[in-house]
């Protein structure tokens, strides 16, 4: 166990250098380089066409990659054939059989991987509750909803309790309460040490993660845990001020060196960090304030415009 | 990784699943051989027409030759060898040849039907009698006698049923296995399971052992009813084993499974799968011998007939229920042909069962 903790300092669950793969002429993804850390949930975000989908693939070795390296779970990607059981992968086409119920594409899983009777019946169960579909077991897997059938597709992906995930669009159709289940799930399992990458193209769903890395025409535009990448962007809270006398206020706290915008009569500071905040306070007495949060979607606009 | 069988059972179990839910299937497998039997067994019912006469040509005879071609009622077959000739009466298809030669007229004829055998052996008297005017006429002082020699064989009194029965036996396994295996594998790419599978420990191997597996239950389920209604239905003999029609079908069937698992990778949709059947399943059925011999088949035909696995499974299952074959008769060169039909398409299928899409 010791041994494992070592590595896992030393390692990243994956790791890609300067990965290449074009299709005909098209590069999709352009020397991409990312770490993705042990016991993390990573967010995988970009607009549609950026290259999620094919990094995913490429790190089960579904495709064969034009240049670069890359490793996972420890191992050259070239022999990850022989730790595919540590791994659960749900496809953006969720991969399940229309024709079986949910109970049946469920042991279906479950056998691939061998799990044994006892093993899976107490498996299943758990999962059936978790994606809230017990009362559905015998239902045609054909015949459930978009978010269900969603919901199954994870179940069979988490089925036989894979060290690495790797979700493809798991939340796409499902309803905001299952997701905070999901989310919830998937805290969990970081907490247990296993590592979780994600895609989305759901900016809301990124703050959630610990790390997330924005994607855009097969590189990382920006990449690092949330607070990182709205550093990267020039983002900064803002502190808005309700002052008595706004103008001279404005004057003062410019000559102390802070980012001033007056709009309608507001002072807005924009702090380096939370910490400056003390400072604001001691030089100036506003009659009332708010902060403001900068969203990581703006962060992600601001990067893709640079870029 | 060594291949497991657990999960080709797991496989085998879901293909069973999911083929038991699709009813329509079912009906298809089940009633399908029946409606086609019952449309050739009116269409084909009675006796052959005619009398089918071989003829072997070695030079010579012009007379007799021109004697027998010009009678009516003869159905004349030109064959390459004797030995054609031969077993194509012991495999009632022919009711008698005709051998010439330089050193003489052999005349083979069907030991079970005297009567037909009577008319064919009075007409190559005649003709010989012609020949022997012909060649005094002109001018030959002593006219050399055509030697003619009779051998009888034993060979069958068929009606047209009872040769082609068996081989739409194999026809429709092969026809809707072909069709659901392809179709089969088309889903699993389009659904995004077949990229699961490639992302687990189930390997390639695994996966198409599964589908003979599951597929293979059916493939008996609808050799049964198909056996059932031609021996019962349409009296057609089964004097061999129906164990050993079934062994001849199940390898027929696997290999049209494979093939069918092959060709989906050519495929887009289902309903392109279709498009398949002129190009894979008409040319079976008009080469591989259930109309017509194989023999009569123009002769750069011939080889290619002898590519398709339907002819070897016709051939062997007449054999079967005709002339009660063993599996020891049957084993070269038909089960040998259509284990290494299965062998060359399920290593082609599992070789296209590639990880990379594009
Ligand atoms: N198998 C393929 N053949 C050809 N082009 C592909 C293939 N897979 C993906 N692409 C192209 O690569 C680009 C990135 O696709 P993808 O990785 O699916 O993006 P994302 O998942 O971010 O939406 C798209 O333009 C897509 O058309
Ligand atoms: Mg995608």
């Amino acid at each position: 166990m010791a041994g494992r903790g070592m590595a896992r300092e030393i390692e990243p669950a994956i790791s890609a250098r300067g990965v290449i793969k074009s299709f005909g002429r098209q590069r999709v993804l352009d020397s991409l380089t990312v770490d993705i850390p042990y016991g993390v949930t990573y967010c995988l975000l970009g607009p549609n066409g950026s290259g999620k989908t094919t990094f995913i693939r490429a790190i089960v070795r579904l495709l064969h990659l034009d240049g670069g390296e890359m490793s996972v779970l420890g191992r050259p990607v070239s022999e990850v054939d022989e730790i595919y059981s540590q791994i659960g992968y749900m496809t953006q086409h969720k991969a399940l059989y229309p024709d079986l119920t949910v109970q049946e594409n469920m042991e279906f899983y479950a056998g691939l991987y061998g799990l044994k009777k006892q093993q899976r019946v107490a498996r299943l169960e758990e999962l059936l509750e978790m994606v809230d579909l017990s009362e559905h077991s015998g239902r045609l897997a054909g015949a459930l909803s978009g978010g269900m059938y969603q919901r199954l597709s994870l179940a069979c992906t988490l089925i036989h309790e894979p060290e690495l995930l790797l979700l493809d669009e798991p939340t796409v159709g499902v309803d905001p309460r299952l997701r905070q289940t999901f989310w919830e799930y998937f805290g969990r399992l970081t907490q247990e040490g296993k590592t979780v990458l994600i895609t989305t193209h759901l900016m809301d769903e990124a703050e959630k993660c610990q790390r997330v890395g924005y994607m855009r025409a097969g590189r990382m535009a920006a990449e690092g845990t949330p607070e990182e990448i709205l550093r990267q962007a020039g983002l900064r809270p803002i502190l808005k001020l309700w002052l008595a006398e706004p103008e001279r206020d404005a004057v003062l706290l410019r000559a102390e060196g802070y980012e001033i915008d007056v709009v309608g009569g507001v002072v807005q500071v924009r702090l380096e960090s939370h910490a400056r905040i003390k400072e604001v306070l001691a030089a100036v007495s506003p009659l009332d304030m708010r902060l403001a949060e900068p969203k990581l979607e703006e962060a992600f606009l601001r990067l893709s415009e640079a870029a | 990784m060594n291949p497991s069988p657990a999960r080709a059972g797991v496989v085998a179990l879901r293909v069973v699943r999911q083929l038991k839910r699709d009813r329509r299937t079912i009906g298809l497998i089940v009633f399908a051989p029946i409606v086609l039997m019952i449309l050739f067994g009116y269409a084909l019912s009675g006796d052959m027409s005619g009398v089918h006469l071989g003829l072997v040509d070695g030079g010579g005879h012009a007379a007799l030759r021109a004697h027998l071609v010009s009678i009516q009622d003869f159905d004349i077959l030109r064959l390459g060898s004797e030995s054609d000739a031969e077993r194509l009466i012991s495999e009632g298809r022919l009711d008698g040849a005709v051998v010439l030669g330089p050193e003489g007229v052999r005349v083979l004829l069907d030991s079970s039907s005297l009567q037909i055998a009577g008319a064919i052996a009075a007409a190559v008297q005649a003709g010989a009698a012609k020949e022997k005017t012909g060649l005094q006429t002109a001018g030959q002082q002593k006219a050399q006698e055509s030697a003619i020699t009779t051998r009888y064989i034993f060979g069958y009194d068929l009606v047209m049923m009872d040769t082609v029965g068996p081989a739409i036996l194999g026809l429709v396994v092969f026809f809707f296995t072909f069709i659901n295996a392809a179709i089969a594998f088309i889903r699993e790419r389009s659904q995004g399971t077949l990229e699961k599978f490639m992302v687990s420990p189930l390997s390639r191997v695994e996966m198409v052992s599964g589908y003979v597996l599951g597929f293979s239950l059916f493939t008996i389920l609808q050799s049964a009813t198909t056996l059932f209604v031609v021996t019962f239905g349409f009296g057609v003999p089964l004097r061999g084993s129906p164990i050993t029609a079934l062994a001849v079908v199940l390898l027929l069937g696997a290999g049209a499974l494979v093939l069918g698992s092959f060709f989906s990778n050519f495929a887009r949709s289902e309903f392109q799968v279709v498009q398949f059947i002129p190009l894979i399943i008409t040319p079976q059925i008009v080469l591989c011998g259930i109309w017509w011999p194989l023999e009569s088949v123009p002769e750069f035909i011939r080889p290619f007939s002898y590519m398709l696995p339907l002819t070897y499974a016709a051939h062997a299952l007449r054999a079967v229920m005709l002339k009660g074959a063993g599996v020891a008769d049957i084993l070269y060169p038909d089960l040998l042909a259509l284990g290494i039909f299965f062998l060359i398409f399920s290593a082609a299928a599992t070789m296209m069962l590639r990880r990379e899409v594009a």
